[in-house]
């Protein structure tokens, strides 16, 4: 019989009982201990599991938050240690910083990757008469990868027309390639959330962020997310192939 | 009686909302404590952050899945979550701590204390649910895991290639044999 209860509990909830049975249940509740417990604890179970296995954009939304804020916060440059150097030491200190940040803006060990992938996307506009517009400009300098001419313009036609998806797109696009990637994720992810033409496309942009980072568990996360019949599926496979 | 929301609350929905502005008004007032006390404590700058963030997430959690209400000020309530975190971590590194358990937080209500416990008790037991879940059948594990996402269940219904019908008739049925797994462990 308990288990009985627990079974009818689900269905309950589950909204898999018909008028009537809905209608019995609901009338024990009243005074069934038991089945209140039940209930209580069905719903204390499902909202768990919600927990740990919801997709929750939101969630998403402020962990990156939270990273950049930490990079702001915890700094280890706080320590009061100040080591004095000596020249020799300078001098080769100095070498190896610049050997560093070279390998870092030259980044060998993910170039064939994201360099393959990452398919710089093109803006297109519609033609219409002659004049030049902002979007018009937007769109040369973006397709020319001046993201941060790009992104001025962008910024300002997404200031004045925030649920343009387009715009949305190119602008979070030029966000990531220009180093603002927390503000360019949101805005991915934002798209991600919503049904326009560009919803796929932003999945893609937001496992390329990854990719650039080397976090291949992130990009592989966000790839699985395209769906068969989005444009960018075939390219995703691939790439999920190769990762 | 129900105890009275406290005016803090609005940091929680400042997190569920992803209020760039409030959540940095808490790093500003907590941020700093939270690292003095993990630096002091065998850490480092790094865990400080990690631990700070994992508390944050946790606190967002409870909101937005619990419906946690603040009834206590947030900073100590923040505070006392990390500390537990810390000390936690330390116990897993079998170091041992250089601040005795809480004993500098003398000054703290009952009520932060009953809600950093609560929250630490409903994190455990959602892990519990979680290992329980993971003993399903791989169709039960599957349907579950579709419905939990937060899409449209219509849409997880098409996405798994069956009715709406059957589908709620087998989540109830899957549902139901998590239940009495996560039972039969708590007997």
């Amino acid at each position: 019989m308990t288990e009985d209860k627990i079974l009818w509990t689900a269905q309950y909830v589950e909204g898999d009982l018909s008028d009537s049975e809905r209608l019995e249940f609901e009338s024990l509740l009243v005074h069934d201990q038991e089945l209140k417990q039940y209930l209580a604890d069905y719903y204390d179970i499902h909202s768990s599991l919600q927990m740990e296995l919801a997709n929750d954009v939101g969630r998403a939304a402020l962990v990156e938050t939270l990273r950049s804020l930490n990079t702001e916060h915890f700094e280890e440059a706080a320590s009061p240690k100040v080591l004095k150097l000596n020249h020799r030491l300078k001098w080769i200190s100095a070498v190896a910083a610049v050997l560093v940040l070279g390998m870092l803006v030259w980044a060998p060990w993910n170039d064939d990757l994201y360099q393959q992938f990452n398919g710089a996307p093109q803006m297109s506009v519609a033609e219409r008469g002659a004049e030049k517009t902002d979007l018009d400009e937007a769109a040369a300098l973006f397709n020319d990868k001046k993201y941060a001419d790009a992104k001025v313009v962008l910024a300002k036609l997404h200031v004045a027309d925030a649920r343009n998806a387009m715009i949305s797109y190119y602008y979070a696009v030029a966000l990531v390639e220009t180093g603002e990637v927390a503000r360019g994720r949101l805005l991915l992810e934002e798209l991600f959330n919503g049904q326009s033409v560009y919803k796929y496309d932003a999945v893609y942009a937001l496992a390329m962020s990854y990719l650039k980072e080397e976090n291949r568990t992130a990009c592989k996360f966000w790839l699985e997310k395209i769906s068969k019949d989005a444009a960018p599926y075939q390219k995703a496979q691939e790439l999920l192939g190769k990762l | 009686m129900a105890k009275k929301v406290h005016d803090d609350q609005r940091y929680l929905i400042a997190l569920l909302n992803n209020e760039v502005a409030l959540v940095n008004e808490i790093y500003k007032k907590c941020a700093g404590k939270v690292k003095s006390f993990v630096l002091f404590n065998n850490g480092s700058a790094d865990d400080a952050a990690d631990i700070f963030q994992e508390a944050l997430v946790d606190i967002y959690n409870q909101a937005k899945y619990k419906g946690l209400q603040l009834t206590c000020p947030f900073e100590p309530f923040l505070l006392l979550v990390c500390k537990r975190k810390w000390l936690n971590e330390l116990k897993k590194r079998a170091i041992s701590p250089v601040t005795k358990n809480e004993d500098d937080l003398l000054h703290i209500g009952e009520d932060t204390f009953e809600q950093a416990e609560a929250l630490a008790l409903q994190k455990e037991q959602a892990n519990l649910f979680l290992r329980a879940f993971e003993q399903l059948g791989e169709r039960c594990k599957e349907i579950i895991r579709w419905s939990m996402k937060g899409e449209a269940q219509e849409k997880v219904a098409e996405t798994l290639g069956v009715t709406y019908g059957y589908l709620r008739k087998k989540k109830s049925e899957c549902m139901a044999s998590l239940v009495k797994l996560i039972d039969r462990k708590n007997d």
